[in-house]
This record gives structure tokens, C-alpha cells and sequence, in this order.
């Protein structure tokens, strides 16, 4: 066991986590990176296929400027977000994001004559070097930051439990480096979680393979408040197969240099989605995708996983291809490109709701443990808007570092998690492996906590998951005590945390009474602004759940109804 | 096949390998049925020793090397040791050996019977897990990063594609080290201080970028050994983002680093000014240029090239020229620009 002394500990190596390291390190704090992946190299920030333009940026006009602000707020947040935030993010983005990137030499991409291109129309994008990939030089930049400025990360190591000290504070991590199978526990004044948007808790998910909910696990655990944890984003059109690619995308978004982006046709070979004519202002259409596919699949024409098709026949191959990656996974399936589709599902994409924070500090409810990024409850998916929270988390724990207490954790609290840790690698239980549990779980999110949900469904899945956590996980059996790379292991402590995030999300979702933007209820059809334009908020108590509610205020933007059908709805 | 490749002649060196594998693609992705037999066998490697196991796996529809491996560990082998994150070619960790050439697990087809290796060239953790330490801590050594000569001007910046048209091939880089595994020079172990090719594509990223100053160029270059690059091509081979190593990073690496340290290319710049003069290469002469007078006191080597005729003294000491010296004099010019 490594004992380890941090000012800050950062859970998460994504543009959050890594933003409030360089942050904190300016400020001339020690903060130390935990990484379940590779830093730069795993979570959600790696998929950014480019980056918004917000304000007056590169020539955008003020409509444009007020498109991208309605966008972020009805299109991408159903208005489940704080206006103000979104102002103060979309201003720093403009004034302070772009001018830092592009000195620290990120490259955004030109043409021959030195113009940055830009997608066309109501709401623009650029890219980092090519659209579609921009997340990979983008985080890749951040790596090589992080390594510059000697931030120490622990790589490939598992956070497992947030430690409180005598007072309730969180000032401390246990965590596993399940390369060298060694445990080490990092002690600090705060801890920040910084987790990530998506999770792999469904069949098909857009989350990468560590990502198991494991922030929500623990903050849950440790008594942090979470919110609107029903809203869960989708993916209309990611590639069906083969299996891995699950999270492979064609892209809906406008693309760089043209006027013209992919297309959806239904098993009839009709053409069901397509951006230029079905809605240029919703610029990463995702819901107004999705409701389009809930009409096909109604009328028998597409299933939710799969039987209808996307691609990039209506356009020229070198103009798709100038400036994005979008025809190399055609072709490396074998497909002619850009003549053949290819057949799309969805997939569970990024989580809106996650721990409840002040978007301010970016505290959350139990002292010691902040957010930034995806896993908070805030806001919704964009590299920016994450990059901006490892700024304000960084000036929050600054402001906050003095009043944080340096009490170190016991011992008898850290040596209990290191048993448990322990007794999952010596599972020698006769049941179920980690691995089938994991495929258990995603198979009855995907059936009942889907697309479309009912009161019926939800409460089968809360009896499926019980019956898990009650009856499987005491039997589980991994094949191997191995302490080194057993990622059998690995999954023996992702299970429990994908039951404990598993459960809250179905009674969130049981608990929305309407249904609003990506969020279903076949039972309850419309979206409800009277009674849901609020925050659902979950707060423990004891084994309880207690649900508040709480109004978002509309100080720029505000839905034009109070009910109506979900599917007639824009947003 | 990538479009830009497409472009290049059919008999340009780059696209030797990239060719034939482009060629197959369609094929790959139809030579089976659903459901049918897979063999697979896989290189296990623990403390006990290392050993090869043999599965057999359904096969799913479009199915990747990684679904393979998913498959195995889902059903017979639960505590199999394998690197993967995104498994759509963006995090570059999954990388094996498949029959004897490097892939990216998550990229390609699988074979109907395929034998699966970790990468060569990094010391293995376990199973298919290698360390990716010696490649990160070469790469950190490099400090690919940008310092300006001129102060940051606010965005958006003075800068065309056409300045930044071979930096942005490196930028497709996920940093797999299928081109280190395959990497020739690199396999001959500590013989070479060689950085390999993925470091140099880390470093091309910002080193081929006009905004970094040539200080902080000269800096990184004199670290990577890079003229030992013998320009083979496997690494573009090899390369899953289908980025032209050779031509498009480490040549121009070596023509800025030939420019900015000339010593460093004292070895091309001697072979080319030989070519340039004397329209034929002259060991003799080339190891006097490179190693000095002190090539002399190794007897027995010269004993040994004189009696396989490998030097000609009075060749070289007269620069006798062959009938080609015109037309590479022509070529080369005067032969002093060492790249």
C-alpha cells in the first residue's frame, strides 16, 4: 500500500479533470491526477468532433451568437439548466478558451489561404486539424500540458471510495492501480470528481470501457445530492456493428466547408432525418433526431437497434472528406463510400443529470467534494462547457482552500474499503462472473430503462437490480486472484458501482412525471413545463431516497407552452 | 483506402503494404457468416511463464480482432489480459500483433484463423498488456510542445493549411505504437539511440509546426537519433491512421534537423556529396568523411573490406569519377544540403 499526500485530488484525466489540474498548479496548489484510464486518452473528451463557436468569434454575427446560447439551452439542456451559468460559460469560452488553446499551438484547422473553416449556417463549429477527430489532438495538447507542468498522475488506477475524516469532510481517495494490482490511498484538503458525461450502463453506450458510473457510485455513497439523473442523452445514428464500434458515430452535424451533412432512411429506403431540411438551427440535432426515429419505429419502419440507415450518398466523397474522418470507417468496413449506408442504432450517450452542485464554486453538497465536468448535474456535453468547469472548480477550491481542513482520514476507514477491495478479488463465490453480471445489467437498462419507458418497466428493472445486488454480487466468481492487469477484477468493482448508479437512475426516472426532450415515458407523453420545468433532485436518506424539486429560472429563454406531446416538441 | 493515399502512384514506395491491405478490405469484411467458427490463438504471459492458448469464437457481424478478444473474455476466459478504452480507433491502446503484423484491435477485420501477440519492442505486463512507459518517457524527453519565437498574436492567428500541411498528417496520431512495434531499428534493442517513429510523429506534431521557434526544435532533434531512421516504410505500413510516416514526418525531420544540427547528418551528407561527385557511392571515402582519420586505426576492419573488395584506396584517393557522376551532380547539386 502507497500512501500519498495531495493538495487536491482529481478523479477523472478528461478536459475537466485535466483543466482544474493546470489550474490549480497555476495557482500554486498541488493537485495530484487519478486517471482510471489513460489521461487524455479515455472518457468522453476524446470523442469531441469539434468545437462550437459561441459569441462573436470568427465573424459570427449576433444571431448567430444568440443561436448557439438557445441552442445550448433548449436544444441540448430542455432548458434543465441555469441561464446564467451558461452565460458566464459562453463568455469565458469567447474571451479566454480559444485565444489560450490556439497559443499553446492546438491547431485549428485552415484552408490554403489561412481562413479557419468553419461548418456553415445557424450555429458554426471549427475543428481541432480534422472534424471528427478533434478530441484527440485537443486532449492530447492537454496531456503534454499536464506532463510539462510535472502534475504527477496515478494512470490506469481505479478510484474506489471517497474517504471523510472526523468532521464529515471528504479529504481523501482509496484507489487501485489494477496494472500493478498495488493499493494506494491519496489524502487531500478536497477531492474533485471529474468522471465524465457518459457511462457504459447499457447495452449499447457511447462510454468508454472504464467508464462504470463509478463518480456517481461513490459520491452517492459518500452522501453527496445528485440531480435529473433520468436525463439521459442518446445517439441516433452509431454504427450497428460490429459490436465494439457501438459508439461510433455518423456524425449529424453540419460539416466543415459544406453545405450538406448525413442523412437517415428508414428500412423503406425512405429518408427520414436530415439535417439541412429538418433542422438547421439544432446544430448536434440529437433529440430532434431521436423523436424522428420514435415515429419511424411506431410506424414499423426502423428499430431503436437498428434496421434503419445513415450515410453520405447525397454528397461528393472529397467534399465529406476534405475536413473530416467521417468516410474512413465506411470504407474500413468494406463499404463503398460515399454510395453505401450503413446500418445505425442507438446508443446511450451522455447522462445530462449527475451530482448536484453550486455551479459557482462547484461544491457539491458534503464538504471537501467538488465536480467538474459531465458527472455534475448541470449542464450538458460539450468540451467547452467541461473545460470551463475545471476553471471554476479550480477558483472554488482556491477560495475555499484555507477553511478546508488538513485533519487526515483514519485508518480504520481506508483499511475497510482495501478488505473489501480484497474480498472481490478472492470472489470464489459458485455463481455469475463479473463480466456476465456487467452484460446482465446493460441488458436490463437497454430492455427497461431504454428509450421509452413506462412506470411497469422501471419497477422491473428496480427488481431485476435488487435481485442483483441481494442475490448475485455475494456470489460472484472471478476466475483468477491475480493482482496484476486482472481487469477480472476490475470489473468485480465496476459491478457493484454500475448496481448502486443503476438503481437511482431507474427511481429518478420513475420519479420525472413527463416526458421532455431524450427523456420517454410512454406513460406520461407530454412534456409538462407547468409541474417539470425543475430540477429532480435525490438526496440519501439513511437507505431512502428523498426527492425535491427545484424551478430553474428563465432569465433568457423560455419554452413557448406549458404542455405538449414530446414528439411534437422541436427541442 | 484513405483518399489521400489513393492519390499517390501505384509504385510510390508509401504505398507498398497500405495497398494490399486497402485492397482486401471489402473482402475482409465478407469472407464469413454469422455464427461461424473463429480459431484464435492467443499468447499468455504471467509469472509462470508464457504460453499459447487456442479458443474458438463465433463469429458476429463486421466482427473487429477486439470483439474477438471481447467474446473470449466474456465467455472462456475471464482473467485474459487486454488494452482497450474506445474501441473506435481514438485512444490508440489497443494495439496487438495479428499473425505477425501490428493492428489496432478495435480497427481490423478479423481472419478466419489468427494468432494474437502483444506488441514487439515493450517489455509485457501480462498477456497482451504491455508497458507504456518506455515509449511515454521518450516521447516526455522530446518535450513536444510549442515555444514561440514571435509572442501569440490573438485568435485566430497568421497560419495557412499549406504551413501546416505535414504537421497535421502527425496530428492523426493516437500514439498506438504499432509503427514502434514494427519499427526495424527499434527492434535492435540498445544499439541505437534511435527515438523510434511514434515519438518522432509526437514530436512532428509541434516540431513541423512553423510557430515553434528553431531553438526549441534543435533542442528536441538533437535527442532523436533520427538519421538512423534507415526509411524502410514499415512504421507507414504499419500505421492505423494511415499517416505517412516516412515521407510526410521523419523526411522533413531530417532535412530540419540536417539544416539546424548539420553534424547530425554528417553521414547523409557525406553520401550525398559522394553520389553528387563521383555518381557512385565510395565506402571508403564515406567512412574517411564520417569517421575521420580515426576510421584508420581500425586494421582489421580495413584489412577485411580491402581483401572483400569493398574499398578501392586508389579509387578514392584519386575521386575517380563514374559515368553517372554528371547527371547526379545534375540531380543533387552540389551535394551539401544533407537531407
Amino acid at each position: 500500500m502507497q500512501k500519498l499526500a495531495a493538495d487536491v485530488a482529481i478523479i477523472g484525466g478528461g478536459a475537466a479533470g485535466c483543466y482544474a489540474a493546470l489550474c490549480l498548479h497555476k495557482q500554486g496548489l498541488k493537485p495530484l491526477i487519478i486517471c482510471k484510464g489513460l489521461v487524455g486518452k479515455s472518457g468522453a473528451s476524446l470523442f469531441a468532433g469539434n468545437l462550437v463557436i459561441s459569441g462573436r468569434l470568427l465573424g459570427n454575427t449576433e444571431a448567430q451568437a444568440r443561436n448557439t446560447a438557445e441552442f445550448l439551452i433548449k436544444y441540448h439542456n430542455q432548458f434543465l439548466i441555469d441561464q446564467n451559468w451558461a452565460r458566464r460559460c459562453g463568455e469565458w469560452i469567447e474571451r479566454v478558451y480559444y485565444p489560450e488553446l490556439e497559443e499553446l499551438g492546438l491547431y485549428f484547422r485552415r484552408d490554403d489561404a489561412g481562413n479557419v473553416v468553419t461548418s456553415p449556417g445557424a450555429i458554426r463549429s471549427v475543428a481541432a486539424n480534422v472534424q471528427g477527430n478533434s478530441g484527440v489532438p485537443f486532449m492530447d495538447l492537454r496531456r503534454k500540458q499536464i506532463m510539462r507542468a510535472g502534475i504527477p498522475r496515478l494512470e490506469e488506477t481505479v478510484a474506489t471510495a471517497l474517504l471523510r475524516n472526523s468532521k464529515g469532510n471528504v479529504s481523501g481517495v482509496v484507489c487501485l492501480d489494477y496494472i500493478n494490482g498495488t493499493y494506494v490511498v491519496v489524502q487531500a484538503r478536497a477531492v474533485v470528481l471529474a468522471t465524465g458525461y457518459s457511462d457504459r450502463l447499457h447495452k449499447r453506450s457511447t462510454g468508454t470501457r472504464e467508464m462504470s458510473a463509478d463518480g456517481i457510485a461513490m459520491a452517492w455513497r459518500a452522501g453527496a445530492d445528485l440531480v435529473n439523473m433520468e436525463m439521459q442523452w442518446w445517439h441516433t445514428n452509431d454504427i450497428a456493428d460490429p459490436p465494439c464500434w457501438q459508439r461510433m458515430q455518423v456524425y449529424p452535424n453540419p460539416m466543415l466547408g459544406s453545405e450538406k451533412s448525413a442523412r437517415m432512411l428508414n428500412s423503406a429506403g425512405e429518408e427520414f432525418f436530415n439535417q439541412q431540411n429538418d433542422d438547421p438551427l439544432a446544430f448536434g440535432p440529437y433529440t430532434v433526431q431521436l423523436k424522428a426515429l420514435a415515429k419511424q419505429v411506431r410506424s414499423g419502419k426502423a428499430r431503436y437497434d437498428g434496421g434503419y440507415y445513415a450515410g453520405f450518398d447525397h454528397c461528393d466523397a472529397a467534399e465529406v472528406e476534405a475536413y473530416t474522418t467521417y468516410g474512413k470507417a465506411f470504407r474500413q468496413l468494406g463499404l463503398s463510400f460515399p454510395d453505401e449506408l450503413v446500418e445505425t442504432s442507438v446508443t446511450s450517450h451522455y447522462r445530462q443529470g449527475g451530482i448536484d452542485v453550486d455551479n459557482a464554486t462547484m461544491r457539491a453538497s458534503i464538504p471537501g467534494l467538488y465536480v467538474a465536468g459531465g458527472v455534475g448535474g448541470h449542464s450538458n456535453g460539450l468540451i467547452g462547457l467541461a473545460t470551463y468547469d475545471g476553471k471554476v472548480v479550480a477558483d472554488g477550491i482556491a477560495g475555499d482552500f484555507d477553511r478546508l481542513e488538513e485533519e487526515s482520514v483514519s485508518e480504520n476507514e481506508w483499511t475497510a474499503e482495501i478488505r473489501r477491495l480484497d474480498r472481490l478479488r478472492n470472489s470464489s463465490g459458485t455463481g455469475t462472473s463479473p463480466a456476465t453480471l456487467k452484460n446482465m445489467i446493460r441488458d436490463l437498462m437497454w430492455d427497461k430503462v431504454g428509450v421509452e419507458k413506462d412506470a411497469a418497466g422501471l419497477e422491473a428493472a428496480l427488481s431485476q437490480i435488487q435481485q442483483i445486488r441481494l442475490e448475485l454480487l455475494p456470489e460472484m466468481k472471478i476466475s483468477s486472484g491475480n493482482r496484476v492487469a486482472n481487469y477480472e477484477w476490475l470489473d468485480a468493482i465496476d459491478v457493484v458501482n454500475m448496481v448502486d448508479a443503476c438503481e437511482v437512475i431507474v427511481h429518478s426516472s420513475l420519479q420525472r412525471k413527463e416526458s421532455r426532450g431524450p427523456f420517454f415515458r410512454r406513460d406520461f407523453p407530454s412534456t409538462d413545463n407547468r409541474h417539470w420545468l425543475a430540477a429532480n433532485v435525490l438526496k440519501k436518506a439513511g437507505n431512502e431516497i428523498r426527492f425535491e424539486k427545484r424551478p430553474y429560472e428563465l432569465p433568457y429563454f423560455s419554452p413557448s407552452f406549458e404542455t405538449r406531446d414530446n414528439l411534437e416538441v422541436p427541442w | 483506402m484513405p483518399a489521400d493515399l489513393a492519390d499517390r502512384p501505384l509504385s510510390a514506395a508509401s504505398r507498398m503494404g497500405q495497398l494490399e491491405r486497402a485492397d482486401t478490405l471489402a473482402a475482409r469484411n465478407r469472407r464469413f457468416s454469422e455464427g461461424q467458427k473463429i480459431q484464435v490463438r492467443i499468447r499468455r504471459h504471467d509469472d509462470l511463464g508464457t504460453r499459447y492458448q487456442q479458443f474458438e469464437v463465433p463469429y458476429q457481424k463486421r466482427m473487429r480482432v477486439l470483439d474477438a478478444l471481447n467474446w473470449i473474455a466474456d465467455h472462456e476466459a475471464g482473467d485474459l489480459a487486454y488494452r482497450w478504452i474506445c474501441g473506435s480507433r481514438m485512444c490508440g491502446t489497443c494495439a496487438v500483433r495479428m499473425n505477425g503484423r501490428e493492428v489496432l484491435s478495435c480497427w481490423e477485420a478479423v481472419e478466419p484463423a489468427m494468432t494474437i501477440e502483444p506488441l514487439r519492442n515493450l517489455p509485457v505486463i501480462r498477456d497482451l498488456v504491455v508497458d507504456r512507459s518506455p515509449f511515454e518517457q521518450k516521447v516526455a524527453a522530446l518535450e513536444p510542445w510549442i515555444e514561440r519565437a514571435v509572442p501569440y498574436a490573438g485568435f485566430p492567428e497568421k497560419l495557412t493549411h499549406r504551413q501546416m500541411k505535414d504537421a497535421s498528417k502527425a496530428l492523426d496520431c493516437i500514439g498506438c505504437m504499432c509503427c514502434y512495434s514494427a519499427c526495424p531499428v527499434i527492434g535492435l534493442g540498445g544499439l541505437t539511440d534511435f527515438a523510434g517513429p511514434a515519438p518522432l510523429v509526437q514530436l512532428g506534431q509541434t516540431a513541423l509546426d512553423p510557430r515553434n521557434s528553431k531553438e526549441k526544435l534543435a533542442r528536441s532533434l538533437a535527442l532523436t537519433s533520427i538519421f538512423s531512421c534507415i526509411s524502410c516504410y514499415k512504421c507507414e505500413e504499419a500505421c492505423p491512421a494511415a499517416i505517412p510516416i516516412v515521407s510526410r514526418v521523419i523526411e522533413p525531420l531530417k532535412a530540419r534537423a540536417a539544416e539546424l544540427l548539420p553534424q547530425m547528418a554528417i553521414h547523409s551528407r557525406a553520401f550525398r556529396t559522394i553520389i553528387a561527385q563521383r555518381g557512385r557511392i565510395d565506402p571508403g571515402a564515406l567512412v574517411l568523411r564520417v569517421q575521420g582519420v580515426r576510421a584508420l586505426a581500425n586494421f582489421s576492419r580495413i584489412f577485411r573490406m580491402l581483401i572483400r573488395g569493398k574499398v578501392n584506396p586508389l579509387k578514392t584517393l584519386l575521386g575517380i569519377r563514374t559515368a553517372a557522376s554528371r547527371p547526379a551532380q545534375h540531380l543533387l547539386g552540389k551535394g551539401n544540403n544533407g537531407s
